[in-house]
């Protein structure tokens, strides 16, 4: 038996202060962090935008794809990445070595302010999640939970 | 690995469907995205070439409520089969919870399937997992062409160890056995995570090493 890593109803509440913090100060739109299999691991901000579940496995997927030029250069990995649109831009920055924090901005800020903020939050978030992973015991159902149902139906 | 949100009642899976190049991943998704609920189902997002080969990804994220008081997210992802893209194969296997081997079943293909099942073994191991620990099912795909090899010589090839995994026969583009095979993996993903709990396994398949059709007699060029 294995068991699942909780978020607790408290922990959100913490990263989304964190979070919602993040969006006031640099007006943007929505901020998502991530692990870096792709999985929304917390969200804040106007979700009604875009599908977070497509963006989160997007966005890991591009962040990992970059490791291999930053190694070419001699960098780990790239800290930080920032993706230029006409009206809205996507700024991706590393918050530990399993998650990454993502943000959707358009023309009321500016990434400057953008990226000056993400430091500070991405530590903040950090702080959150190392105390998370130290103290979470996990979770795991009873076989009784489990619908014997098909999970998936073919719909003709 | 998954991760429950208890504010929001979700937990989150990832699957994976692995296997050598052209052996009917990108085909699996395409037919559980057309065929499920809408409802259920976000966009199919192809990361694929102009000749629609497989560059980095697809993804399809599927909901469904099977865990008493939790909404329940899959995210099935596909990885390039194409030898050279090996390192994104590792990306796209990273905090995998379940896999679905895809084997194709013509004889050709036999050597490929084999090579990419070691692929995948050395992959995971990349990552600190092994096999037996990971929710794995297998599909023995194309079983509508002519040139293929039995069951159970797919058994013998693929599926040969003490601990076997579930295997399904399967025609990815006409959908037979595509939802069983998704439904397979999902119920020991799910099971990995209760308590006392035993799979739901069917009967394997026998594992038997048939003849395999003799090759045609060389054609001799006249003197």
């Amino acid at each position: 038996m294995n068991a699942i890593p909780v978020l607790t109803i408290e922990d959100v509440a913490t990263l989304d202060g964190v979070l919602g913090d993040f969006l006031k100060k640099t007006e943007s739109d929505l901020t998502v962090v991530i692990d870096r299999g792709g999985n929304a691991i917390s969200q804040c901000g106007n979700m009604d935008v875009m599908d977070v579940t497509v963006i989160a496995a997007l966005a890991a997927g591009s962040f990992a794809a970059t490791r291999e030029l930053a190694r070419r250069i001699g960098e780990v990995e790239f800290n930080a990445l920032y993706h230029q649109g006409n009206g809205n831009h996507i700024f991706m920055n590393s918050v530990d070595d399993e998650t990454i924090m993502i943000t959707v901005f358009g023309s009321r800020t500016t990434v400057g302010l953008v990226r000056f903020y993400s430091t500070a939050t991405a530590q903040n978030v950090a702080a959150v999640l190392k105390l998370l992973r130290r103290t979470s015991h996990g979770l795991s159902f009873d076989a009784k939970d489990i619908s014997a149902a098909p999970v998936f139906v073919d719909h003709p | 690995m998954s991760i429950i949100n208890y504010a929001s009642r979700e937990i989150q899976f990832k699957i994976v469907y692995y296997g050598p190049a052209l052996c009917g991943k990108t085909t699996n998704l395409s037919y559980i995205h057309q065929r499920i609920n809408p409802l259920n189902r976000g966009d199919l997002v192809s990361l694929a070439t102009a000749t629609e080969r497989t560059l980095f990804f697809d993804f399809l994220p599927l909901n469904a409520v099977v865990i008493k008081g939790f909404v329940t997210k899959f995210q099935l992802y596909t990885v390039p089969g194409q030898v050279i893209y090996n390192a994104t194969r590792q990306l796209v296997l990273r905090s995998v919870d379940g896999i679905v081997f895809v084997a194709d079943s013509q004889w050709e293909k036999m050597e490929e399937n084999v090579e990419s099942f070691k692929n995948l073994s050395d992959n995971l191991a990349l990552q600190n997992m092994a096999l037996d620990e990971v929710p794995c099912v297998l599909e023995y795909n194309k079983r509508d062409l002519p040139n293929i090899a039995p069951p159970n010589y797919m058994e013998y090839v693929l599926n040969n160890r003490k601990k076997r995994l579930q295997s399904f026969e399967v025609i990815s583009s006409t959908g037979q056995n595509v939802f069983a095979t998704l439904n397979a993996v999902s119920q020991v993903l799910l099971h990995k995570f209760s308590k006392h709990s035993q799979t739901p396994q069917r009967e394997p398949l026998p594992v038997a090493i048939p003849v395999e059709p003799s090759a045609p007699e060389t054609q001799r060029l006249p003197a």
